[in-house]
């Protein structure tokens, strides 16, 4: 019974690891594809069905209880600085999930994923992850003006919940979190590598 | 006997190791790591027998109280002990008097001081009758407990990580100010007069049991924190081990039902959710220690 249900536990975590793959891929190609074909203004447009398929995978993620990053989906309309900020998060947070989700998929399907695999896993945060960063923050930073306008997702008191949220504040308490959250980030995932990188060496 | 101690790693502490007495206690080993060390009182210093390395069972720690013969089985004239830094220490009295101390004067500047005014509402405002009684209920709820913090609780462990004081901190004076902004704010909206009298009226029916439920447990150790872990008896402690937790919840449930904010919702499901794992332990360390609480529990 037990092997049964780790067997189904792969197969299930191939399957989505795998698709997220697929869509990752896809964003990244559509992306270029968009950027090189009509320009940085039609990305958004292109990719945004299976950015948005990959990004909901980081909310199954929390679900499924791995160690995953969640980002804030900021899907305000920009103008044209936004948008190339856009296609630099596109496709900066593609390849470390491309790289990301095809290692879960081979370990899960195969058992196994090759040390180059694994080396490229821990080493292209290293520049992924600041630019990726600072691409997020910057969009953020820029979209904060047309929140506040536009009174998106905003949900005002008096009520009977005595309830009330506001997207532009909550905006600016996620950059807050930035703040101590991205070193405290980095910091983990070079733990982790060099965790990773020496247990691979001594086997 | 001689004392050698080593850190985690297996390196030698301190070097050549302690020269003790053969019927010292863990204490005395404590001040002489203090004496050698100075930086690590002995709140800081955590001392473990060696586990033998691939085992995954818990070290045992030492206790204070007892006598360094009762841990070596066999060699009567050495021992090996495990140091771990615990960092910085505070009393835990200190750490509760100042989680407390936020949210006791944080609420009612909600209440009393035009804040809302930096939030673009217009400075005059309504206060309903339940937002007054709604402070008085927070503000005695803190009250009481920085008083149960200084005369009532007995303390197994002295101290907290001073971490640990920034966290809780952290936690309390955040959730106490977000609570406070939605129940005092000029366009809250008050429950039913009778919705209001059910929920502090519970409420306050569940601070008095909580009250005892401390009491209780005051009286399960002596003065100086000793007596270590005992099964609480009676009154709801022969329905739920933790049944000052229980109080507690359902204390913050009486003072939603009466103010009606998602905010205190939130804190609510936050704090029993807190709550629930220590009573887990807690019932999980009872087991263990008092195998036959089994039987009726």
């Amino acid at each position: 019974m037990a092997s049964a249900l780790t067997v189904l536990r792969r197969l299930y975590l191939s399957i989505y690891n795998w698709l997220v793959f697929i869509g990752w891929f896809q964003v990244l190609f559509l992306a270029l594809k968009a950027l090189k074909e009509s320009g940085h203004e039609h990305v958004y447009n292109a990719v945004e069905k299976p950015l948005l398929l990959a990004q909901s995978a980081a909310v199954m993620e929390i679900l499924h209880g791995l160690i995953g990053l969640v980002r804030s989906p900021v899907s305000s309309t920009l103008p044209q600085i936004g948008s190339r900020l856009y296609l630099t998060w596109g496709i900066l947070w593609s390849f470390p999930e491309i790289i990301r989700y095809s290692f879960f998929g081979m370990k899960e399907a195969f058992g196994f994923a090759p040390s180059w695999h694994l080396w490229l896993r821990y080493s292209t945060f290293l520049v992924l992850y600041p630019t990726g960063i600072s691409s997020e923050v910057g969009l953020i930073y820029f979209a904060l003006p047309y929140i506040k306008a536009s009174e998106k997702y905003c949900f005002r008191m008096p009520n009977k919940w005595n309830f009330s949220f506001d997207y532009f504040y909550a905006a600016i308490l996620a950059l807050g979190i930035y703040v101590p959250g991205s070193p405290h980030l980095y910091h983990y995932m070079l733990g982790q590598r060099k965790r990773a990188l020496s247990k691979s060496k001594k086997e | 006997m001689k004392v050698t101690l080593v850190s985690r790693s297996g390196r030698e502490f301190i070097k050549g190791g302690l020269e003790l007495n053969d019927s010292a206690t863990v204490a005395d080993l404590q001040e002489a790591i203090h004496k050698r060390t100075k930086k690590f009182y002995p709140s800081r210093q955590r001392l473990t027998l060696p586990v033998p390395s691939g085992s995954r069972e818990r070290p045992v720690i030492l206790n204070y109280k007892k006598s360094l013969k009762d841990y070596c089985d066999g060699n009567e004239n050495t021992l090996t002990i495990v140091f771990k830094d615990l960092g910085p220490q505070v009393s835990y009295r200190t750490l509760f008097f100042f989680e407390y101390l936020g949210p006791l004067i944080l609420y009612p500047v909600f209440y009393y001081f035009p804040v809302y005014k930096y939030f673009g509402y217009e400075e005059k405002r309504v206060i309903h009758p339940v937002q007054t009684y709604a402070l008085y209920y927070w503000c005695f709820h803190y009250f009481k407990r920085i008083m149960e913090t200084f005369f009532i609780h007995r303390f197994s462990h002295a101290t907290s990580p001073l971490s640990n004081v920034f966290r809780n901190c952290a936690y309390y004076w955040t959730f106490g100010s977000y609570i406070a902004y939605y129940v005092n704010h000029p366009l809250y909206t008050p429950v039913s007069d009778l919705q209001m009298k059910i929920g502090f009226g519970f409420g306050i029916v569940c601070q008095l049991a909580n009250f005892y439920c401390h009491i209780i447990l005051k009286n399960l150790r002596s003065p100086d924190g000793s007596g270590g872990y005992q099964i609480p008896r009676g009154f709801l402690f022969n329905i739920v081990t933790c049944a000052n937790y229980t109080t507690e919840i359902y204390q913050w449930l009486g003072f939603n039902i009466a103010t009606q904010t998602v905010a205190g919702y939130v804190f609510l499901v936050v704090a029993t959710s807190i709550m629930t794992n220590w009573a887990l332990a807690k019932h999980r360390r009872l087991k263990k220690v008092f195998f036959f609480y089994l039987s009726n529990y």
